[in-house]
């Protein structure tokens, strides 16, 4: 029985103006959407590995180990193209220094590689196939459903349907899995062309990894449209007109879609002050960098009067919280009995650098998550109450273009200075003459550890993140079933 | 007669569900955007107020020396904030907000040229940009997306649904044009629409007021006005739509599913999508290469190199060569340095422009860009900020050459230090920069906007009449 009322639903559904619609709507604007986010991201993969072919140039050409300077790229992740998250904001290349530790909350300079060289270009908007489906396909589920039950019912077919032997809840499961069929089969033809269009492109190489996380999206898509439907089935069964359906149906839509997601962020981001925070935080990092000033000052700067390293030659300050490099090409022979000295004092001076930095790094690290990812987190969280939300964070986790992710980069930049610096203890470094200078021969960096970026595996993005999100929306799926079916189950036909 | 159409309408829309929702919708929403913006003019005000008196500071401090100010020019200027943000936001945490005129930037043995103005000040993406990306609430928000959306919920079944229930038949019967009825449900949903939008802008206007954020002046009711107008211009257009496609169909439901569908991929999709594409295809050419700056006065240098530009200008009176080719390179410099500046500036602003005009398919974009222009924010607001420099740089040059003609030991050569006066300048003489926002701007940029508004709606009404004539009842 229930496989005659699907095929009734399908076929119904099929003949329909409303399914031509949605096929010609999900076509024309995934594919229009996909070929200017493709080349989009070819541009910033264009930009990405010329920045990544000049850093390598520069690193470990420092002829000294105090003038070691590196700088670490984060390629531009190519689903962000289904939902570009933060990959597009973020800061994409670190600088790995002695004396500082790579954070999140620095400021990313002018130069970022947008693949752009318009910075007007931020006016204008940009929108991933997430978006397009979040706004698209809520609204055609909303547009089958609404007539759903209220549609039968006013025509008399619901009755007819019911004299039949068949339970209430057959017919309401028959009615759901071909719409669903229905409304999943125009946006898994869009979804394969949009996938087709991209592998054309040949900056864009999907790994398996990769597939996976692709079938993740599609998931939580198909999940997310079978929400929609699901809200729209339970107004068809309250409200007896389907006029009055469609008209809630869209009030809900717009409210759930579009205004409570921006109202809620809009708020949240208004009314929770960081600035307090902020400027305390400030104060503190000064007192540090001062201490560190104060400890400096004891220390016996070798180049000041009288300079220990007189007639030496070089360049390169070692003065000031920021520089730390030193490169000397000549020292005169009768500096030579000083060494000794200048060594002790880079020693000094490189572990109090260290230290200062490590400090400064836990204060800020404590104030970040106080204040902008507790109010990230507080507006995602506001996001949730939306099934919208719900589907744009899970498909953000599934991309891996979330803010976890980018904080994983930093994570592993900063694990990738550490090991630079287990590196210049084994070389015993920081008490060698070429820590600051190079006139006996330079600093051979074969051996040092050199950075590569792996991103977590799907598995972990989707169990910490996008699964518990896909879940949430999954009960609320189960939820407006069971409601739904129980409405109906009870009514008047 | 008409009238009689449009009292019945009203009454009958006053008590209907969708009036009650479309009430609430908007008067929330026009007091979350009131809630949000309280004291942010205030604040921004005060930031600015400090921001131009720290320039001038400045700038004193450099008058002790007129040619320190021919090297150094007078500083940060400051685009001054809106008040009616709230209305638009445009954008500006993407715009710079100061153009800065200052050093050259380069140094030939040990020479620099005339100050110049700079358009670099893009503001950093920082740390709050890890916040999700969401759509501020303002009155362009509201009203084009929330109204339009109802005026659409308003129209659909204005006429399906009549010839569904058989009312429409029963009114035709009666001694009245068709051209009248239409025309009655179309005034009677611009009222019902307009009384809502009133309520909504009134009640955020008194909320900004009572708490202290808003004092308006003639200047600003008449910006208002303006966009409350355009607003009302905008939902027509959708009303049109409404009738024109319900014209179309028998059946309100579906008439409905295609309004929607066209409300999603007119008002949020194109907007979004149409100009990005446009100006990516066009004009790739200005996101390739350096800027050609650079490399162009490396050019100019050589060239007068060969003229003999080593030898020193010199403090001797009649000015010698060497001090009037010095002048003479200073001079072209600056103006080569301006001129090709301005080229790549004005490309990268016409790639913009033309995402813009595409954009412009769709009434949102329009209805966006006409009201940022009325509430002096946004792109256009900061290309008047750019001319409101420019004609300073100018005003500040003239002052400096006159300045320059009243001492009696300088040679007067402009621009080279040997042929200028250093004399301290009175500071209370140097032309101060003051950003202005003038009406008569944004009533200029608004109109082709509205115009193109206005064509819509003629179009969109037009087809609705059309179609209902011709239409089988």
């Amino acid at each position: 029985m229930i496989w005659t009322l699907i095929q009734r639903e399908i076929l119904t559904n099929l003949m329909t103006f409303r399914f031509f619609v949605t096929v010609i709507a999900c076509m024309s604007l995934v594919i229009a959407g996909t070929v200017v986010l493709t080349d989009n991201y070819e541009r910033r993969l264009a930009s990405y590995n010329a920045d990544f072919q000049t850093h390598q140039e520069r690193t470990f050409i420092a002829k000294t180990y105090s003038s070691f300077r590196a700088e670490i790229d984060r390629a531009p992740n190519p689903l962000s193209l289904f939902n570009q998250g933060l990959d597009k904001r973020a800061k994409n290349s670190i600088r790995i220094r002695i004396g500082k530790v790579p954070f999140l909350w620095d400021n990313v300079y002018q130069h970022q590689s947008t693949g752009f060289n318009n910075p007007f270009r931020h006016l204008l908007a940009d929108i991933d196939l997430v978006s397009i489906f979040q706004i698209l396909l809520s609204l055609l589920a909303l547009v089958f459903a609404y007539d759903a039950i209220a549609g039968d019912r006013e025509n008399g077919t619901l009755r007819l349907i019911l004299a039949n032997p068949v339970g209430r809840g057959i017919v309401i499961l028959g009615k759901y899995v071909g719409a669903i069929v229905c409304l999943t089969l125009p946006f898994l033809i869009s979804f394969l062309f949009a996938l087709l269009l991209q592998l054309q492109s040949s900056a864009i190489q999907y790994t398996v990894d990769d597939f996976l996380r692709i079938g993740g999206i599609l998931l939580t898509t198909i999940v997310y449209i079978s929400t929609f439907y699901l809200i729209g089935l339970f107004i068809s069964s309250m409200v007896h007109h389907t006029a009055t359906s469609l008209i809630v149906s869209m009030f809900i839509w717009v409210t759930l879609t579009l205004l409570y997601p921006n109202v809620s962020l809009f708020l949240v981001n208004r009314l929770i002050d960081t600035e307090e925070k902020i400027e305390q935080v400030n104060r503190e990092i000064e007192q540090v960098s001062e201490r560190y000033y104060r400890d400096e000052q004891k220390l016996r700067d070798p180049f000041e009067s009288p300079s220990l390293l007189k007639g030496s030659i070089g360049s390169g300050g070692s003065r000031g919280y920021l520089h730390l490099s030193k490169n000397l090409t000549y020292i005169p022979n009768e500096s030579e009995r000083n060494i000794p000295a200048v060594k002790a004092y880079f020693q000094d001076l490189t572990s109090l650098h260290i230290r200062a930095a490590e400090t400064i790094w836990r204060i800020r690290k404590n104030a970040f998550a106080e204040t902008y990812i507790r109010k990230s987190r507080i507006a995602r969280n506001a996001l949730r109450f939306s099934p919208a939300g719900l589907y744009h964070l899970s498909t953000e986790a599934w991309a891996g273009t979330d803010i976890a992710r980018m904080e994983h980069f930093f994570e592993t930049g900063r694990q990738y200075r550490q090991r630079v610096l287990d590196y210049f203890h084994d070389k015993k470094a920081f008490s060698s003459r070429q820590w600051f200078a190079s006139d006996k021969g330079a600093v051979r960096w074969d051996d040092a550890p050199r950075f590569t970026y792996h991103p977590p595996d799907v598995f972990e993005d989707a169990s910490s993140r996008a699964l518990p999100d896909l879940f949430l929306l999954s009960l609320l799926n189960l939820v407006l079933f069971i409601t739904t079916f129980m409405i109906f189950s009870r009514q008047e036909v | 007669m008409l009238w009689h159409i449009v009292k019945r309408e009203l009454f009958e829309q006053a008590s209907s569900l969708r009036f009650a929702i479309a009430m609430l919708l908007t008067v929330f929403l026009m007091i979350v955007n009131a809630l949000g913006h309280i004291d942010e003019y205030k604040t921004q005000q005060a930031e600015y107020g400090q921001k131009v008196a720290e320039s001038l500071r400045e700038l004193e401090q450099k008058s002790s020396n007129l040619y320190n100010l021919v090297l150094r020019g007078p500083g940060e200027l400051h685009k001054m904030p809106s008040s009616l943000s709230f209305c638009a936001h445009g954008s500006e945490n993407n715009l710079p907000s100061f153009i800065s005129g200052r050093y050259s930037g380069w140094n030939w043995g040990g020479r620099s040229g005339l100050w110049r103005l700079k358009y670099d000040a893009f503001p950093p993406i920082t740390a709050t940009d890890i916040f999700p990306i969401f759509l501020k609430i303002d009155w362009t928000l509201i009203i084009s997306s929330v109204l339009s959306f109802l005026s659409l919920i308003f129209t659909f079944d204005a006429i399906s649904g009549e010839v569904e229930h058989g009312t429409l038949r029963l009114t035709l019967s009666n001694s009245v044009a068709r051209r009248t009825v239409l025309t009655g449900k179309f005034l009677s949903s611009l009222i019902s629409l307009g009384v809502v939008l009133l309520s909504g802008v009134l009640i955020n206007l008194l909320l900004l007021h009572l708490s202290g954020t808003l004092q308006l002046n003639a200047q600003e009711w008449s910006r208002i006005t303006g966009i409350f107008v355009v607003g009302m211009m905008y939902i027509s257009v959708f009303i049109a739509l409404g009738l024109f496609v319900s014209t179309l169909t028998n059946n309100a439901s579906t008439s409905l599913v295609i309004l929607l569908l066209t409300w999603v991929i007119w008002v949020i999709l194109v907007p979004s999508m149409v100009g990005t594409i446009m100006s990516g295809i066009n004009l790739p050419s200005i996101d390739h290469g350096p800027s050609p700056v650079f490399f162009a006065r490396n050019g100019l240098l050589e060239r007068y190199k060969e003229r003999g530009l080593d030898e020193a200008p010199t403090r001797t009176r009649p000015p010698t060569p060497a001090t009037l080719l010095w002048a003479e390179f200073m001079d072209e410099e600056a103006q080569e340095w301006k001129r090709l500046n301005k080229e790549f500036l004005n490309a990268q602003i016409y790639q913009i422009q033309v995402a813009r005009d595409f954009n412009r398919i769709s009434p949102t974009a329009i209805l966006q860009y006409t009201i940022e222009s009325f509430a002096g924010t946004g792109f256009q607001r900061y290309l008047n900020f750019m001319k409101n420099a420019e004609n300073y740089e100018t005003d500040f040059n003239a002052f400096l050459i006159s300045a320059d003609r009243a001492d009696p030991d300088s040679l007067h050569v402009p621009f080279v230090r040997e042929g200028m006066s250093d004399k301290p300048v009175s500071f209370e003489s140097i032309p101060k920069f003051q950003d202005r926002l003038r009406l008569e701007d944004a009533f200029k940029e608004a109109i082709l906007d509205v115009m193109l508004l206005f064509l819509f709606f003629v179009v969109l009404f037009a087809g609705a009449h059309v179609s209902f004539q011709r239409k089988e009842i």
